[in-house]
């Protein structure tokens, strides 16, 4: 069977699991207290930031500390327990697929639920710049460019950290530790982005760009900026290893 | 005297009927066998009797109380075993059974004689979630029988089982009214198992109850009717695909 | 009764070592950034206690509602996972004693973590701060009051585990609103009585009658909860 047929199927399998719903009402509680205290934007000419770039880094920069991972840690639940509930997963082993590419397959799920939850909270951004706009008679919106490349930042960096917590939920069988490990872990990325080893900590990296995008449209801000050498190789080693790591243990338990 | 007694009993979902009009006179004392295919509505009673629906229409008696202003005085009375596998994955046999017992408020003693009644005293510490099918369902069994309830409603109880399991639970099922003076109320898709353990028997199907009464009767009335009664299974086969046909040809 | 059934319930699903350990970690928290930059603390003109909530009360308090959020979404996935909640319906007991077994059980268990983050405090008011005197009124203080506003937050949660049946939707709703509660500014009143907000709050340096008002509001949210359970779960009796 190919990959992508299998990715199909994986997609069938969170069908009405509402999952969808959850991360789009995330997406719009976010942006609601941007557009109440949408005349904060105009006050921040110590950092020297302007009042529309204000506006969206300060949205992406709540959605990449901790909704966008919690809500991933969430995801992460929902595509182990489709399988273990019912003992779905004992019928997929005694199908003729390859362990491995079944583990791909849904963590390329988990990938498009990070995109969706992303392309999600960028919608809502012009829908609450546009309502901002209007509030404050003030053109909030930004270059749909400009914006989607902010978005794509995130998910890029975020792709380790979802391999951190597919390797979480794929090894670890107690729900409640798998759970507690992923949301605790998120907690401390805000201390981490201070120190200078943040580039070993996955569930840091979006928050860390986009803290250093901030920083970049900011003038006055001194943050520290991105460094491809050596967060770059250790990023795609943590991912490679979270990767290989999980499609080894993947129904090794049930196995036994 | 009739120990459950139902009226025009009614359950509508959306877009069909599970049971229809149903009029259901169990006796005290004995065994009565709910027959009939899969999806009949055999469930969707014992559900219903257990408060676990609640009736779109009609109304039942259970031991002279009514469902809804008693139902904790029912169920107090009901030991029930209601689709095989509802227990704590996380527990084993013996600490489940405990928490109902507790709940019951019965006895220590409670847990080892149910265990010991439906033979699973030897796996008493295993996890449930790591039984077999056989087990769970035996497990099921223990916990709609621990405490001795007067009344038994036990839906499909041997499923799963295999047949010295089989023989077992259906001897067992059959000395319980005289071993704990109670009623059972037992449902299976089998005649040739309900003709073993039943006093009287109901026959459902889509919904509707198309026969009670004593085998014998039903004998009678095949007879009188001109189906087969040489061999039981296809008296009720007959009598399944008549009714079937008169419901406009459905299958 | 059903208090210790709750318990037995959770045997072997982790849930007793993730609040011990859940306990421990937010302990941590205190204790390392003192250790690491104690300079920028010690000069405050502040109760020590005062300065140490300040400074570590907002993540020591995310990672105990995680663990509440987290813990309530086991307790009912128990209950749902193999259909045991249906076992539970056919006995004659309320449902709603369920819940508040499990209320009562919840409330235990953050009496445990508080008592290790107390701890916690205590210590390090003691060892970097030389306050001898008086620290453990003080800490007493601050944490039953801590306890109390933690409350809704966990009726909240075990509302909504209660509500839904797939582990997944609770836990999704669960960080939602945890979320909502991070986003909430905090010098509104009235949004910071969200249930899920509350735990945030500090009792050293707010004023008396507003750690009043704040008390009295979460003892009117655990009333309101626990009266919403029980007429859901007979909305829904009748709705199956």
């Amino acid at each position: 069977m190919k990959f992508f047929s299998l990715v199909s199927i994986e997609f069938k399998k969170i069908r009405r699991s509402k999952i969808l719903l959850i991360l789009m009402v995330a997406a719009i509680i976010l942006w609601l207290p941007s557009i109440f205290n949408a005349d904060l934007n105009f006050g921040m000419q110590a950092e020297g930031i302007s009042p529309e770039n204000n506006f969206l880094i300060q949205g992406f920069m709540g959605m990449a500390w901790f909704m966008f991972p919690a809500s991933m840690v969430v995801s992460t639940v929902l595509l182990n327990m489709t399988e273990r509930s019912n003992k779905g997963i004992l019928k997929m082993l005694s199908l003729p697929i390859a362990t491995a590419e079944l583990c791909l397959a849904k963590f390329v799920v988990l990938l498009a639920l990070a995109a969706f939850q992303i392309l999600m909270t960028a919608l809502m951004y012009f829908v609450s710049a546009g309502i901002a706009s209007q509030m404050q008679d003030y053109n909030f919106i930004l270059q749909p460019l400009f914006v989607f490349k902010e978005a794509g930042l995130i998910f890029v960096s975020a792709i380790p950290m979802l391999a951190f917590f597919w390797l979480l939920s794929v090894c670890i069988k107690t729900p409640i530790f798998s759970i507690g490990i992923g949301l605790a872990s998120i907690v401390p990325s805000v201390l981490i982005i201070n120190t200078k080893a943040w580039f070993t900590y996955p569930m840091s990296y979006p928050f860390f760009v986009i803290t250093s995008e901030y920083g970049k449209l900011a003038t006055n801000l001194d943050t520290a900026q991105v460094e491809f050498i050596p967060w770059t190789p250790v990023a795609i080693v943590i991912t490679i290893l979270c990767l290989s790591v999980s499609c080894l243990r993947f129904g090794q338990a049930e196995r036994r | 005297m009739n120990i459950i007694e139902t009226k025009n009993l009614t359950k509508s979902y959306a877009d069909f009927t599970a049971v229809s009009g149903v009029n259901l006179h169990i006796p005290k004392g004995t065994v009565y066998g709910f027959l009939g295919p899969n999806g009949a509505g055999k469930s969707t009673t014992m559900k219903m009797f257990l408060g676990l629906t609640k009736p779109t229409s009609g109304a039942f008696v259970i031991d002279g109380k009514k469902y809804l202003e008693n139902r904790v005085e029912i169920l107090k009375e009901v030991g029930s075993f209601i689709e095989a596998p509802a227990f704590y994955g996380n527990l084993s046999g013996e600490e489940n059974l405990d928490i109902i017992r507790k709940i019951l408020g019965l006895p220590k003693s409670a847990v080892p004689e149910a265990l010991e009644l439906v033979g699973l005293t030897q796996y008493k510490n295993r996890l449930a979630k790591k039984y077999s099918l056989g087990m769970k369902q035996r497990l099921g069994l223990a916990s709609a029988l621990i405490g001795k309830p007067p009344i038994l409603i036990l839906d499909e109880p041997t499923n799963g089982l295999d047949p010295v399991g089989i023989h077992e639970i259906r001897t067992l099922i059959r000395s319980l009214p005289q071993k704990f003076d109670c009623t059972v109320l037992v449902s299976s898709h089998l005649l040739s198992e309900i003709e073993l353990m039943a006093d009287n028997i109901g026959i459902l199907n889509h919904g509707h109850l198309l026969f009670e009464g004593t085998l014998d009767q039903l004998k009678f009335n095949a007879t009188a009717q001109g189906y087969p009664t040489d061999n039981l299974e296809d008296t009720f086969l007959a009598l399944i695909d008549a009714d079937n046909r008169q419901r406009g040809g459905a299958r | 009764m059903s208090f210790s059934l709750e318990c037995k319930k959770v045997k072997r699903t982790g849930f007793t070592p993730a609040f011990l350990f859940g306990g421990l970690l937010a302990a941590v928290v205190p204790v390392l950034n003192m250790a690491v930059r104690s300079e920028n603390y010690l000069g405050i003109h502040a109760a020590p206690v005062q300065i140490l909530l300040d400074a570590n009360w907002q993540m020591m308090a995310m990672l105990n509602i995680l663990l509440i959020v987290a813990g309530a979404c086991l307790m009912y996935h128990t209950e749902y996972a193999d259909n045991a909640i249906q076992k539970m319906c056919t006995l004659p007991i309320k449902e709603s004693k369920l819940f508040f077994g499990k209320v009562t059980l919840m409330l235990l268990m953050c009496i445990v973590v508080l008592v290790i983050e107390a701890a916690s405090i205590a210590f390090c008011s003691c060892h970097w701060f030389e306050m001898t005197s008086e620290v453990w009124i003080e800490v007493m203080k601050n944490f039953g009051y801590a306890l109390l506003l933690m409350l809704p937050s966990a009726l909240g949660s075990l509302f909504i585990a209660s509500v839904c049946k797939n582990m997944w939707v609770s836990l999704g709703i669960g960080v939602v609103c945890v979320f909502t509660a991070t986003m909430l500014p905090t010098r509104s009143f009235v949004l910071s009585l969200f249930p899920f907000a509350l735990p945030f709050q500090i009792f050293a340096g707010t004023a008396e009658n507003t750690a009043c008002n704040f008390m009295i509001a979460a003892v009117v949210e655990i009333i309101i909860i626990g009266i919403a359970e029980v007429l859901f779960l007979k909305v829904r009796r009748s709705f199956e």
